[in-house]
């Protein structure tokens, strides 16, 4: 067995060494290099399946002294996500002028440090890994130096930041109570807890750092500024939209796990999921830039994933697991085909583009698949997770409802972007390259083997067994193509007549109002929990 | 749970320093706050089961005597994290007031605004 940590360093330390040693080849090294982290990713994933979960201590200390390595079925799965996308991405900007020595050094080091953060299974190397993961982030958003992206950058450093230092305090709080950092060991340590009271504002000081990692209802306005900025290259929109704000996600599986024993707090996630997806469908449809209706829509997935996960039910909630995989895999898809689009056209503005399926049919394909799959049609990857995700609902009305309207949301965001393709154009332009066509061909593929097999996939990455009623299915392929035609209708006929999009496009929040939306969640958080228990 | 001196001066400073990002526009005084929070976290980790007649964990003593390693292990890290993150948001301002020549967070907003 190879030790875990190499999955987390190797990457880091081949990026400096490249970075470095003057070498002529920068990419090419890059890219075997990158091949090299796939390889061992494959590997530490076949392990974990085949062993269980994998805990290695660094030193060889007794777990809690050292700093613990944690590879359970689903950080393996997301470390080999992880692999395969930035593989792909890379594949996807071999040629860029930019991608050179300093950008490949930043963006391969921000792969080892969320191996690790998927992997540490210690509050403190947790903290330590995503407070080092935003300043890399930062740098990335405004690598192109424009003005625009400078703000957007900063403002993205400092608001995660005074987030993490809510985290931080959290820690302390809770080394104070357990005496330990591990998250094992905290987990055992629960139950000796007489007094859940006690937990409160630990609780509430991490859940709203992690609130605001994973782009919850108040605290969401960080992330259409840092995936949707305008000069930010694709491919980093593409993996912090795709796979660097799954971190967020997955650390509140993780935090809402250890603290479910004593503190229960599904129902307030419900309604705060359902509101996140709900006002982020809103925002999308009322923005006119393409990288930022994608950057909303994430938002709105997001609440969709953490509504899923509140649901306590077992098959919603490797549902909603399933549906980070999918997001992941759709959602980079369309930023990197966004970024050729608007290379082409050179304006990001929504009404400005039309034709592109005849001028770039190519990549309109690719698109397709890619919507099919985030709408939830039925043989794309999409529609197996949100069948899941709803398959609990049924006795529950309004919660079924609920996820209609979402997926309803969605698909209006879908057909305002699809606008896009129809119309005529006459401008013939260059071939995509190979590189560029291989990379977003992968992971359009995806999108639709990860539906037709989508069992299998499930039995394949997280050792679970489900079963997929065709009942059940056709009768949500019929909910789909219903909720296709309304929003079909709503985009042409009513979307223009609603004056409220265009107010909506005007809300900005500045620093101060993002500090004061924190304390705000903090507050009801607390309260809230208070007035519970 | 009952909270010792220096924890409640440690949370006394963190409320300071929220106070100093809710309430001021200025962005240098925003990192400034984010500093005092970060000092504020550093005493509330140090102070976390510390007793006065405690003595520092080195060399051979009584271990029931000694003061908690772990967490001023652990404030190194935080001390050297703070350090820097505090000059990589001072490096950025100094960009951003060359582009925008203001150090408030509504007036650099509105100029971004204009520009897009």
């Amino acid at each position: 067995m190879m030790p875990l940590f190499l999955i987390v360093l190797f990457p880091i330390i081949m990026a400096l060494f490249i970075y470095l040693s003057f070498n002529r080849l920068p990419k090419i090294s890059m890219f075997m290099m990158q091949l090299i982290v796939l390889a061992m990713a494959v590997y530490f994933f076949i392990y974990t399946k085949e062993n269980g979960t994998v805990i290695h201590v660094l030193g060889y200390y007794d777990q809690g002294i050292g700093i613990a390595l944690k590879s359970d079925n689903i950080a393996s799965v997301l470390v080999l996500l992880n692999a395969f996308l930035f593989t792909c991405m890379i594949l996807f900007n071999y040629h860029k002028p930019y991608m050179n020595r300093l950008f490949l050094f930043l963006f391969v080091i921000l792969q080892g440090l969320m191996n690790g953060i998927f992997l540490a299974n210690d509050m403190f190397t947790i903290y330590v890994l995503i407070e080092l993961s935003t300043i890399v982030v930062s740098v990335l958003i405004m690598f192109k130096k424009d003005s625009q992206s400078i703000y957007d950058g900063m403002l993205y450093l400092l608001t995660n930041i005074v987030s993490m230092t809510l985290f931080l305090l959290g820690i302390a709080y809770m080394y104070k109570i357990f005496g330990s950092l591990d998250l094992d060991i905290i987990g055992q340590r629960m139950s000796l807890i007489e007094n859940p009271r006690a937990l409160i504002l630990p609780y509430s000081l991490i859940i709203t750092s992690i609130g605001l990692k994973s782009a919850l209802m108040p605290l969401f306005s960080w992330l259409p500024r840092a995936h949707g900025t305008p000069s930010a290259p694709s491919i980093v929109s593409a993996i912090l939209s795709g796979l660097y704000v799954k971190g967020g996600l997955y650390l509140f599986i993780r935090f809402q796990a250890i603290f479910s024993e004593q503190l229960d707090t599904t129902h307030i996630f419900l309604i705060l999921g359902f509101m996140t997806a709900v006002i982020g469908f809103l925002f999308a449809l009322s923005q006119t830039d393409i990288k930022l209706i994608l950057a909303y829509s994430t938002v709105s997935q997001i609440g969709l994933i953490i509504f899923g996960l509140s649901l306590n039910h077992d098959y919603s909630y490797w549902g909603s697991i399933y549906h980070i995989v999918n997001h992941a895999i759709f959602k980079s898809v369309l930023f990197l085909t966004a970024g050729m689009i608007i290379e082409t056209y050179e304006t990001r503005d929504i009404r400005q583009i039309t034709g592109v399926f005849k001028r770039m049919p190519f990549v309109s394909i690719i698109t397709f698949m890619a919507i099919l799959g985030i709408t939830g049609a039925p043989l794309f990857n999409g529609s197996i997770s949100k069948y899941l995700i709803q398959s609990d609902t049924s006795s529950r009305d309004l919660l079924e409802y609920g996820l209609i309207l979402i997926n309803l949301g969605t698909i209006m965001i879908f057909v305002k972007y699809g606008s896009m393709f129809r119309g005529d154009s006459h401008v013939k332009t260059a071939p995509v390259r190979l590189n560029q066509k291989l990379a977003i061909l992968i992971l359009g593929g995806f999108c639709l083997a990860g539906g037709i097999f989508g069992v299998q996939f499930i039995k394949l990455l997280f050792n679970i067994n489900i079963s997929v009623s065709l009942d059940g299915y056709v009768r949500k392929a019929i909910v789909y193509m219903i909720s296709l035609i309304i929003g079909w209708f709503f985009y042409t006929y009513l979307y223009s007549k609603i004056g409220l999009f265009k107010k909506i496009r005007e809300i900005e929040l500045t620093f101060n109002q993002i500090c004061f939306s924190i304390v705000l969640f903090f507050a009801g958080m607390f309260s809230y929990l208070l007035y519970i228990i | 749970m009952t909270l010792s001196f220096g924890e409640i001066i440690a949370l006394i400073l963190f409320c300071v320093g929220f106070y100093g990002l809710l309430a001021r526009r200025n962005i240098i005084r925003t990192i400034i706050s984010l500093g005092i929070i970060q000092v504020a976290i550093i005493l509330f980790f140090l102070a976390i089961n510390f007793e006065s007649t405690m003595i520092p964990p080195i060399g051979v003593s009584d271990p029931s005597m000694v003061a908690d390693p772990l967490p001023q292990a652990l404030m190194i890290t935080a001390i050297v994290i703070g350090v820097s993150v505090t000059a990589v948001a001072l490096t950025m301002f100094i960009s951003l007031y060359h582009r925008y020549g203001s150090t408030n967070w509504m007036k650099v907003k509105k100029k971004r605004r204009d520009e897009s």
